[in-house]
Parts: structure tokens; C-alpha cells; sequence
């Protein structure tokens, strides 16, 4: 692969105060990250950062554009601009960027020819299970393909995609909790857990093309405070999870009957200790509840988990087993880091 | 160092240690072992085979194994009487049980283990019998103690004479009751059979002990079995060789000597401790490579797994 030198310094294929050691950077740019949820882009340019790049996210004439946030002309951050039929507008001069990210207007010289170094910086950017998904440096010889949800597009199933959710913490270690099932009855007692189950039944992972796929069978309920009576008794729960890694792992809860919900907990890398998580969720029950409800519900789990993934220390993740401890609970965390270490990222975490 | 040391049988060396300076040695149960640092660097885990109340001595005994270029030759060949050796604290693994009456089953050299209980129960009045399995009466070690002191307690089975333990076992097997204890210790067939043959007859495996069964890691593989055997660890830095013993792990071997690992869950799923093997093919009790890397033999985790071949070496 080779390093394109970034266009704010032609050193490095690094963005400035990069985070990330330039190994790992790599790594993670050549996968793809949501960066939006898809409807939230309307027209009007909206700011993003993925591994540590600002972005600027809009839509023209119903395709999303994902570029860098810097006008060409003399550096103005096209996410405060205006726009309009055509495209985004800059703040400073009024340079004007359509499809594709070219500049189609100079106001102080509307007759003058375009040079192609005033169109945007952008980036291949695609929409799915309404997110907005972009790749900042492609591997043109093994692209990197998106994670896969489950139902998503079955017949009968609802799609809902939760506000993104800020998490001062790596992404890494929000993924690794979202793969913990040791947790549920210490932190999500509010929400679905129950603190008298504490109990891990054993359960095995499964190595996968990208990543790993683990089935755990668990008499924990997914039905919230209040519905539990709405479980079978004894009945055994199946939660399948399937990471894409990095930072992508999809859970499929199997409730009674043919009910499913799955979950698609993607950990957008804003920098090596910001992570804005976004979450598409698909089910085939429920369909009249509010989806307001089905947010809140989220919001809370999301809030129990952000309360430990913000306090973890090391804030990155340790790829070197020796340290930290590990119990059998982990199958999926030990997994999930030997994934990590087998693509090749580095040690991770020393800040 | 070595006090004495005398033939025990055909093909036993029986090695007295004592303190250079005369001074009691350190209190040991019976049933434990120490380390041994054998000269060309090898360490070997032996039973003590004297009386726990005399703490003058402790007295090994080493059956040369014809096959063997290790321990056992080194013993018979190198060790001589006024030689310093250092050797370990003593170790218990395998601990007499309460119970009101205690069956010892020993396979040729595993007597040693069992000779130290039987002393241990003479002397606190309790009720035991021991069985002595060997292939012929020239075999036997400790005969003077075993027909002296123990006298009638002891049962001397030999195979020459059609009393092996296929043939005969000992009576005590049947109709034991609840708090009857059965301790065995010799080659892990001879041990797979009586233990069978006790559980045949309603013996409960809490109440069968052994010290090649103690579990000293929960290995979660289920074709862990009772079958471990002892093999050699060869580091490939520096060609030092150690034995890793049935009970005890690479790690808990290599850890001892002050060989530096890296170790985290100690239960074969973290893979903390993965090291690269050089040679020989491992034994993989671990449940976090996955079957093809298994099948590679290129990693093992010294915490759990052990060796098919008689001898791995590791890059370290
Ligand atoms: S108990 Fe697991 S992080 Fe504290
Ligand atoms: S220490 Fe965890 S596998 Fe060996
Ligand atoms: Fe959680």
C-alpha cells in the first residue's frame, strides 16, 4: 500500500495531530467508518472527524459527499458554510462545491474556467443501514468490504438507527464491552440485566472471514423491567455476536417465537480517544412502539457502558495478553484482541 | 549432600541426603517431593521415601530407565556419596486424607511416595495396608524396611509369580467403607487400572488419590484425561533441558527456574503465555488457538498444553 502524503503535509499520509501511531493509522484508514447517520444529511454541510480528520459531510442532488473540511482556496472550514441547490458554499469567498466535491462557482471570477485544484479533497463514501460510511485511503489491490447486519433487509423487519452517541474513550474498548457478556448484571441492571444472574455459561468463538462470530446462550432476558413475564420460563437465550473487525460487531438477540433484534454497534474512530458510536437496529416485533421509546431504551445502555469504557485505563486497548488479566468470561474480548493483533495493529495503547 | 547412597533392588538407586552441616532438614508430609538439581542442569521432582519424623535425611530413590539420557542416568551415573546437590523445599501434592483406614498401592518405583505414608501411619497408630507391585522379587526396594517395622501390612505382589495387578488386586478394593482412602503411585497404566477396577466397586474418586491425577490446572480441553506422562522442556537459546513432571505444567517448570514467561489466564484461553515451538510436537490443551493453528504446532501455551513427543523445544 502505498503512503499518499497528506495534503496539509506532504511528510506523512498522516493528518495533523494524528493520535494514532502511523502503522495503525493506516490500518484503520483503509476500512471503512460510519461517520453520519444517513438522514441527518440533508443539504446543508455537516462536520465530522474520523482518525483525527476533519470532515465535511453534505448532499448534492441526492448523492452524499464526504471531503475534508478545508476550503482549497485559503483553508476556511466548508462545515460553517452555506448551500444550495448546487452544492456547498464557502463562508470566506463563496467558492461553491457540487457533486463529486468539484468547485462549481467563483463568484469574483464567474467566467473564469475551473483549475482542478479547487475541488475538495474528498473521499469514497457509501450509505448503509442508514449510515454514511467512508474510506479515507482505499487499498486499491484488497479493498476493504463493509460489515454485514443481519435482517436488515428481510421482509418484516423495522430499520431505526439511534442518534450517534459520544464516548470519550477508544473505540477498541467500547467494542470489546459491547462483546462483554460478563457485564450485564453489574451495569445493566436498569435497563435488561438481572444482578442475581450474574453467571457465565461457557461458550466458545469461531473465527470468521472478518473477525469472529461467538453464540452465547444465557437465561439473561432482553425484554426491559416490566415485560420480562413475556418470556417462556426457563427459557435460554441466544445471543449471537459477529464482529467485522475493527470496530464493527453486529448482536442478534433471539427473543421467543421467530422475534429478532439486532443490534449493529459500529465505533467510529474520531481519534484514538473520542468515539462516536452509531447504532442501526433492526427487528420484526414491536413495530407500533414509538421509535422515541426505542432510543431512550438504547440511550440508557449506551449511557450505563460510556460510564466504564470513559474510566478503562489504559484508555487503548492491550493487544499483549500478559497485560491485563483475563477470565473465562473473556472468550470474546481474547478473541476480539488476537482479531486486532492478527491485523496488525500495534500494541495500541500506550498513550 | 549425599550422605549415602545404596542399590534398592535391581535397577534402584536409593540417594540419603542430609545437610552439610548436620542441622534438621525442613519438615516434609509424606507424599511430597523436592526438586532436584541433577549436575548438567536438569531438574527432576522426587518423592522422599523416609519416615517424615526423622529430619535428618531424606532419602530418594531413582529407578534407571533404560530409554532414559535424562534424570535417571544422571542419578545412577553422576551422583556420587559426599557430592553437594541443591534441591528444593519439599513440596506436597499428593497429602494423606483423614480416614479410617488407608489402602497403598505402589507400581515398582512408586513405593517411594507410599513407603513415607506408611511410616506416617505407623507412627500416628492408623489403620493401612500397602500393596507393592513389581515385575520380580529382585526389584523390590526397601526390603528390610518393608519386611521389618511394616512387617505384616505390607503385600508383595510380583509379576514373575503371577501376581500382577491384572491378576490379583488387592482385597481391600471390595467392600471399602465410606472413609476407607486409596492412594496409588507407579506407571499410569498400572494406576488407570486399579483405578478403574476401585470404581468398579463403588470407590468414589474423591476417595482415590494419586499424584500424577492432581488437576493443577483446570484445563477446559475434554481430552485432557488422566494419561499425562512427564517430558522434556529443551529451551532453544540455551539448550538447558527440564523435565516437566504429569502434574505440573511447562510454565510452573520453566517459572521456577527463573526462566522469564509471559503469563495472564493460566487456563489456556488468553494466549498470553503462546511460544513459539522449535521442535517436537506439542500436546494443545489451550482453547484459544484455533484448530488450524493447532494443527500448525507452530505456538504452544505453556500454561496448560504438554508434549506428544518425548521432547519440545521452545524458542527461549
Ligand atoms: S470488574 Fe472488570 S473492570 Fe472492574
Ligand atoms: S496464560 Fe493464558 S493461555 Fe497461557
Ligand atoms: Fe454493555
Amino acid at each position: 500500500m502505498s503512503a499518499v502524503p497528506h495534503p496539509a503535509n506532504p511528510h506523512s499520509p498522516l493528518p495533523p495531530g494524528s493520535t494514532f501511531t502511523p502503522g495503525d493509522w493506516q490500518l484503520l484508514a483503509r476500512q471503512w467508518h460510519p461517520v453520519a447517520n444517513a438522514s441527518k444529511i440533508t443539504g446543508a454541510p455537516s462536520k465530522a472527524t474520523l482518525l483525527d480528520e476533519a470532515l465535511v459531510v453534505y448532499r448534492v442532488k441526492g448523492e452524499v459527499v464526504v471531503a475534508r473540511d478545508v476550503c482549497p482556496h485559503r483553508g476556511v472550514p466548508l462545515s460553517m458554510g452555506s448551500h444550495d441547490e448546487e452544492g456547498v458554499v464557502c463562508p470566506y469567498h463563496g467558492l461553491r462545491f457540487g457533486a463529486g466535491g468539484r468547485c462549481n462557482r467563483i463568484p469574483s471570477s464567474p467566467n473564469q474556467a475551473i483549475p482542478a485544484k479547487l475541488n475538495l479533497a474528498t473521499y469514497p463514501a457509501v450509505e448503509r443501514y442508514g449510515l454514511v460510511w467512508v474510506c479515507l485511503a482505499p487499498d486499491a489491490d484488497s479493498p476493504a468490504p463493509l460489515p454485514v447486519m443481519p435482517h436488515w433487509d428481510d421482509a418484516g423487519f423495522q430499520q431505526i438507527n439511534c442518534p450517534g452517541f459520544d464516548i470519550n474513550g477508544f473505540a477498541g474498548r467500547q467494542v470489546e464491552g459491547f462483546l462483554d457478556v460478563a457485564h450485564f448484571a453489574w451495569i445493566h441492571t436498569d435497563t435488561f440485566a438481572d444482578p442475581d444472574n450474574q453467571l457465565v455459561p461457557d461458550y466458545t468463538t469461531v473465527e470468521t472471514e472478518h473477525g469472529f462470530r461467538a453464540d452465547y446462550i444465557s437465561s439473561v432476558s432482553n425484554y426491559s423491567e416490566g415485560f420480562r413475564h413475556l418470556a417462556p420460563a426457563d427459557f435460554a437465550w441466544l445471543r449471537r455476536f459477529e464482529t467485522h473487525l475493527p470496530f464493527t460487531a453486529s448482536l442478534t438477540i433471539h427473543f421467543p417465537g421467530e422475534q429478532r433484534l439486532v443490534i449493529l454497534n459500529c465505533a467510529s474512530p474520531v481519534s484514538a480517544r473520542k468515539t462516536r458510536l452509531f447504532v442501526p437496529i433492526a427487528r420484526n416485533f414491536n413495530l407500533e412502539q414509538p421509535v422515541e421509546e426505542v432510543h431512550a431504551f438504547n440511550l440508557c445502555i449506551f449511557e450505563e457502558d460510556r460510564a466504564m469504557v470513559e474510566l478503562q485505563r489504559p484508555e487503548r486497548l492491550p493487544l499483549d495478553m500478559a497485560l491485563e488479566a483475563h477470565i473465562p468470561a473473556d472468550r470474546s474480548s481474547i478473541a476480539y484482541r488476537r482479531g486486532l493483533k492478527k491485523m496488525g495493529f500495534g500494541e495500541f495503547f500506550l498513550v | 549432600m549425599i550422605d549415602a547412597m545404596s542399590r534398592q533392588g535391581a535397577g534402584n538407586v536409593a540417594v540419603e541426603l542430609m545437610r552439610a552441616d548436620g542441622a534438621a532438614l525442613p519438615a516434609f508430609e509424606a507424599g511430597a517431593h523436592v526438586d532436584v538439581h541433577l549436575p548438567g542442569g536438569l531438574i527432576r521432582q522426587y518423592s522422599i521415601a523416609s519416615p517424615p519424623a526423622d529430619r535428618s535425611r531424606y532419602v530418594l530413590c531413582v529407578r534407571r530407565e533404560p530409554a532414559s539420557r535424562g534424570g535417571s542416568a544422571s542419578v545412577h551415573e553422576r551422583l556420587r556419596v559426599g557430592q553437594a546437590l541443591t534441591i528444593s523445599t519439599p513440596r506436597n501434592l499428593f497429602a494423606l486424607m483423614p480416614g479410617g483406614h488407608h489402602v497403598l498401592v505402589a507400581g515398582g518405583i512408586g513405593i517411594t511416595p507410599l513407603l513415607a505414608m506408611a511410616h506416617q501411619l505407623l507412627a500416628g497408630g492408623a489403620s493401612f495396608e500397602l500393596h507393592y507391585y513389581v515385575r520380580s522379587r529382585q526389584e523390590i526396594a526397601f526390603l528390610r524396611q518393608l519386611q521389618g517395622e511394616l512387617g505384616d501390612r505390607v503385600h508383595l505382589h510380583s509379576a514373575e509369580e503371577g501376581r500382577d495387578a491384572r491378576q490379583v488386586l488387592p482385597g481391600a478394593l471390595d467392600g471399602a467403607g465410606n472413609d476407607h482412602q486409596l492412594y496409588l503411585c507407579g506407571p499410569a497404566a498400572f494406576m488407570d487400572h486399579i483405578t478403574a477396577a476401585a470404581q468398579a466397586r463403588g470407590w468414589d474418586a474423591s476417595r482415590i488419590h494419586s499424584e500424577a491425577f492432581a488437576p493443577v490446572v483446570p484445563v477446559p480441553s475434554a481430552d485432557a484425561a488422566a494419561q499425562d506422562a512427564a517430558f522434556e522442556v529443551q529451551l532453544a537459546s540455551s539448550g538447558q533441558v527440564y523435565c516437566v513432571p504429569a502434574d505440573r505444567t511447562i510454565a510452573q517448570v520453566l517459572g521456577e527456574a527463573g526462566v522469564p514467561l509471559s503469563l495472564s489466564c493460566e487456563m489456556g484461553i488468553c494466549g498470553a503465555c503462546l511460544t513459539d515451538v522449535v521442535e517436537g510436537m506439542p500436546d494443545h490443551r489451550d482453547s484459544v488457538q484455533s484448530e488450524t493453528e493447532k494443527a500448525g504446532n507452530r505456538q504452544i501455551t505453556v500454561c496448560c498444553s504438554r508434549s506428544r513427543s518425548p521432547r519440545l523445544t521452545l524458542a527461549l
